[in-house]
């Protein structure tokens, strides 16, 4: 008989599993979308750039500020065979891309002077740990336009070492266009470019010649010498600890220096960088790295709010349903009082059964949450959110205490309710 | 009839008007914090800096002009304007380069310059790049004298003994304190930074800006309209988008407002789905009472209009009350992420009660009609 | 011409015949009683003549008119304006006051009539309990109120499925009697019931069976007042 009265109320038992399941389906999509939040946005703020350089340790490096010229002259270099050690760091895997940079002086057939960069573009490295990673600045500019040909791809097929790339800037005033050869003027060397694209950098960049780092190194006869790298990471946000290591880190007890150094901080990825690249110094663009982290902070906080505002929805939307669902069903549980049964038979009853269909309607949830969010991954960033196993029993919890929780008042009443009243027809 | 159905019913009522409620606070809370996304996001971008720069067309261009540029982009949507003069100093014999600028104005629109010490306030007060602090050894509060040569002295040649004696009394130096220095992790690094009043003291001539960046609210469609106008109204000046900020921006806050949209898609059609359902359950569990009116005469217009009149005054209030609720959410999260408050939306209110009503007037339709086709009498039996 | 006739009624599902090739005629002020064990077919003859149903054949003539095919619109009408029903579950919505349950009935008829409800409520002797919710009332007031609300719209008919099934004795008897007022005022009564001494108080039985009426029996001791038995 008990069964026969849990089977005629299968379809109040479905309502149960039904709202059950959606608020399920919220509160784990939500949340895994706000556990994965970080590293999306974190993937998208590397449209910015490089967020560490590294630099020569005597260095007085004079670079342009927006086409004011200053003046020139380098004293120390990197080591072009030390490049291949960045992704040795600790670190390395939160490396997305990385680049050298060598800045030489020259001169254009008329007599102007003009900066050749020395860089890689789609440069391909085979890592030790069997990993292969294309660096180069073609991914560190992706505010560059090219208006015309080509970036210059190291691993195309028709690629030459005297594939140039020349600003919207210094291309007018050349009047270069793509196809054509450009003369170039170093001060050991001269060379001829060949065009194959022009870009707009909408910055100081415009003016300047870019070709691969060894084509740029001959006309100076620098080989081996690189100026500068530009990295960019995947960083955790500044906290207190960060900024304190920053600053010193051999002011750091034993156990912070450890926590820093394996949080991915900005400033402990240039630490690191630091130790295998010889006699450098490499720091936070603080442009760049400050700021992402004040994003991704703040959209994290977003998220967590909004997570927050759906899962009381959920939470309140669950219990509002059972307690509704509960109460629905005093006839029948007038009847089992009736028939003998004690309260604590009856309560066992009753929650079992609501607890049953809050499990088949969770696990429904679950697939459905996930789904969601990876509709939401896949149409905003383009990939998959990563699940993190720790959402399920966040969820299975919520899910169980806002059950019991909108049993109680229902059952509360149901145990005083005396028989005679639900047969006879009152309520 | 209704108002004794819902006050005399308070428990199920309630029940059903707390869903509704939800819903409703989901919605106006959600779509609050999407609509002021771009907005206070958009804000928080300016930490990256200028997002545009206004050069000279031919060597250099004056304050008046700085201003006329400033002028075109409204004043609440400038967050930073700081002008830029530089000139070649010399501090014990080398040469350095030298900024002039507003110190409040380059405070504002570069929030990432990281200044150990304090931004220079009075006049006499320098702000020291960490390269050229590392190459003098200068420490915060360290005295350091700056020296400029005019510049026509090193042009031409000195043609007489006399000028010569001259050129010496033609160098102007002031003294300066060092109040901070500057790390960036740029080419800031590589110059020291004074008040543009300093500098025209130092230089003796009130010479003309170099540069002027702006840091403003607004998005790059936006920018360029400002860009184009300056450029229309503006003699001696060309301004341009700094792409690597403006553009960079774009794609990033764009992905971040789709986002959100898509977090209020799900979020607001679950919810939804949540009320319509514990609505449609509200109804469903009245289907005697539906057949018992029925049975006593009852048309079926009758009907429909004392439930589903019932259903709609409960999306109402609900609506109202969610809403409202709804509101102060976002608020709240509006202070508690950014800081700052949100912009109240009033037309969300009745939206947010309509769409209530119009989940629950169909929500009840669905079960009302569904009975009213019933006969009767297999109703009262408890089909 | 009778008020209430059918003819050749039957209504079949599927291979079932629930109702059998029945005729039957009532006049006006008759107090006829329908009596038949479960499964005999009385709930689907309450329902056809109620009309909440029509039947699959034959004819139902109410007042000289044909509801058998009528439309639910008009199956509405005529409940509301020419039938008092009475349910054996007493059915009240249980959230309106007594007098507000007999409003009911007449709010879809015409206009609730405070005054008219309070003294239908008053003719079954519940004029102190106008303002109790059903929860606050016994089994037996309960239907006293359901009859209250079956007389207020003054239909030609009153119909009564076991409307003393679920009451004790005490009760049985009051509800009993004011049925025998209620006749003795000229209304036309129609009982429904499996108990052969409520039948017993009608002026004829008619016995129904497998959906076929089988016997009809007139009931020669009725003298118009019963009194029951301790």
């Amino acid at each position: 008989m008990i069964k026969g009265a849990f089977v005629r109320q299968w379809k109040k038992m479905l309502m149960i599993a039904f709202t059950v399941a959606l608020g399920t389906s919220l509160a784990s999509a939500m949340l895994s979308v706000m556990m994965d939040i970080g590293d999306k946005v974190n993937q998208e703020l590397k449209t910015y750039g490089a967020n560490i350089t590294v630099v020569p340790k005597e260095t007085s490096i004079v670079s342009d500020l927006y086409d004011v010229q200053g003046e020139g002259g380098t004293s120390a270099y990197l080591k072009e065979e030390d490049l291949g050690k960045v992704m040795t760091i600790f670190w390395a895997f939160n490396i997305v891309d990385y680049a050298p940079i060598v800045n030489v002086p020259a001169q254009t057939a008329d007599g102007d002077d003009v900066t050749v960069v020395g860089s890689w573009f789609n440069h391909h490295l085979d890592l030790p740990t069997g990993q292969s990673l294309d660096a180069g600045i073609m991914s560190l500019r992706s505010w560059w336009t090219i208006t015309e040909g080509n970036w210059i791809d190291e691993q195309a097929d028709g690629y030459s070492e005297n594939d140039a790339m020349l600003g919207t800037a210094i291309a007018k005033k050349l009047g270069a266009s793509v196809g054509d050869t450009v003369h170039i003027k170093g001060t050991k060397h001269d060379a001829d470019y060949k065009v194959v694209g022009i870009f707009d950098a909408g910055g100081e960049e415009d003016d300047r010649i870019f070709v691969a780092l060894d084509t740029a190194q001959k006309l100076d006869d620098m080989d081996g010498q690189v100026a500068s790298i530009e990295v960019s990471a995947l960083t955790t946000p500044d906290n207190e600890l960060a900024e304190k290591a920053a600053k010193d880190p051999s002011a750091l007890t034993v156990d912070q220096y450890e926590t820093w150094y394996c949080t991915a901080y900005a400033s402990s990825i240039a630490y690191q960088l630091q130790e295998v690249i010889k006699d450098s110094v490499a720091a936070p663009v603080r442009q760049v790295a400050d700021s992402e982290g004040n994003i991704l902070e703040k959209t994290q906080l977003l998220m967590v709010l909004i997570t927050v505002l759906s899962m009381i929805g959920a939470a309140l939307g669950i219990m509002n349903l059972v307690t509704a669902s509960v109460m629905e069903r005093s006839k029948e549980i007038g009847l089992l009082k009736a028939l003998g049964a004690q309260n604590g038979a009856i309560t066992g009853l009753v929650l079992s059964e609501i607890l049953f269909t809050a499990i088949v309607g969770g696990a429904a949830g679950f697939l459905g949450g996930f789904g969601f969010a990876q509709i939401i991954g896949r149409s905003v960033f383009g990939s998959s959110i990563t699940i993190r196993p720790m959402v399920i029993p966040i969820v299975a919890v919520l899910v169980i205490a806002m059950t019991l929780l909108g049993s109680l008042p229902a059952i509360r009443m149901l145990m005083r309710l005396e028989p005679a009243e639900v047969l006879h027809g009152r309520q | 009839m209704i108002s004794a159905s819902l006050l005399r019913r308070r428990s199920r009522m309630l029940i059903a008007l707390l869903s509704v409620a939800i819903g409703a606070m989901i919605l106006s809370g959600l779509v609050t914090i999407y609509y002021d996304v771009p907005r206070q996001m958009g804000a928080q971008f300016r930490r990256y800096g200028s997002n545009m720069i206004v050069l000279p067309k031919e060597e250099e261009f004056s304050a008046e002009d700085a201003e006329k540029a400033e002028e075109v982009i409204p004043s609440d949507e400038v967050v930073g304007a700081a002008p830029y003069r530089y000139e070649n100093v010399r501090i014990n014999q080398t040469t350095v380069l030298a900024a002039g600028t507003d110190m409040d104005g380059a405070r504002a629109s570069s929030p990432y310059w990281n200044v150990d010490g304090d931004w220079p306030a009075q006049t006499g007060q320098l702000l020291v790049g960490k390269e050229v602090a590392g190459k003098y050894g200068l420490k915060v509060g360290d005295p350091v004298t700056v020296t400029y040569t005019p510049e026509e002295v090193y042009g031409a040649g000195s043609d007489t003994e006399a000028e010569s004696e001259e050129e010496m009394i033609l160098d102007s130096e002031k003294d300066f304190t060092v109040t901070g220095i500057l790390d960036t992790g740029g080419s800031e690094e590589s110059y020291i930074y004074m008040s543009l009043e300093d500098l025209s003291e130092l230089t003796e001539t009130d010479g003309g800006l170099d540069i002027l960046e702006l840091s403003i609210t607004a998005n790059q469609d936006q920018l360029k309209d400002y860009a184009d106008k300056i450029n229309q109204t503006v003699d001696h000046v060309n301004a341009r988008l700094v792409k690597r900020v403006a553009q960079s921006e774009g794609t990033v806050l764009t992905k971040l407002q789709a986002l959100v949209l898509l977090v209020t898609v799900v979020v607001l059609a679950l919810t939804m789905i949540c009320v319509a359902t514990t609505m449609t359950a509200t109804v469903t569990e009245r289907k005697m009472e539906i057949g018992l009116r029925k049975a006593l005469g009852a048309s079926d217009r009758s009907i429909i209009q004392e439930f589903l009149g019932e259903g709609i005054l409960l999306g109402a209030v609900g609506g109202l009350i969610g809403a409202i609720l709804g509101f102060f959410f976002a608020q709240g999260v509006s202070m508690g992420v950014f800081n700052n408050s949100i912009v109240f939306r009033p037309l969300l209110l009745p939206i947010a009660i309509l769409v209530s009503m119009a989940v629950t007037g169909i929500a009840s339709m669905v079960p009302i009609r569904a009975t009213t086709r019933i006969d009767p009498a297999l109703v009262l039996k408890g089909e | 011409m009778s008020l209430l006739e059918l003819k050749d009624v039957s209504k079949i599902y599927g291979s079932l015949h629930a109702l059998d090739h029945v005729n039957m005629k009532v006049e006006k002020g008759e107090w006829v009683a329908i009596m038949g064990p479960s499964g005999s077919g009385k709930s689907t003859m309450m329902n056809i003549i109620g009309c909440m149903d029509t039947p699959t054949e034959g004819q139902v003539l109410l007042d000289g008119k044909d509801i058998s095919k009528v439309s639910k619109k008009e199956q509405t009408v005529i409940r509301r304006d020419k039938i008092g029903l009475i349910f054996q579950q007493f059915y009240l919505v249980n959230y309106l006051t007594a007098l507000e349950n007999v409003m009911t009935a007449q709010y879809y008829h015409s206009v609730p009539d405070e005054k008219e409800a309070m003294e239908a409520l008053d003719r079954v002797g519940l004029a102190d309990r106008a303002k109790h919710l059903p929860s606050q009332l016994s089994g037996g007031e309960q239907q006293r109120v359901c009859v209250a609300r079956a007389l207020i719209n003054y239909p030609e008919i009153v119909l009564a499925d076991e409307p003393t099934g679920n009451l004790d004795e005490a009760n049985e008897t009051i509800v009993m009697d004011l049925f025998r007022k209620l006749h003795e005022q000229g209304t036309t009564l129609i009982v429904v019931t499996h108990d052969p001494e409520v039948a017993e108080t009608a002026q004829r039985t008619l016995t129904l069976r497998d959906g076929r009426f089988t016997k009809e029996t007139v009931n020669e001791h009725f003298t118009g007042v019963i009194h029951y038995n301790d």
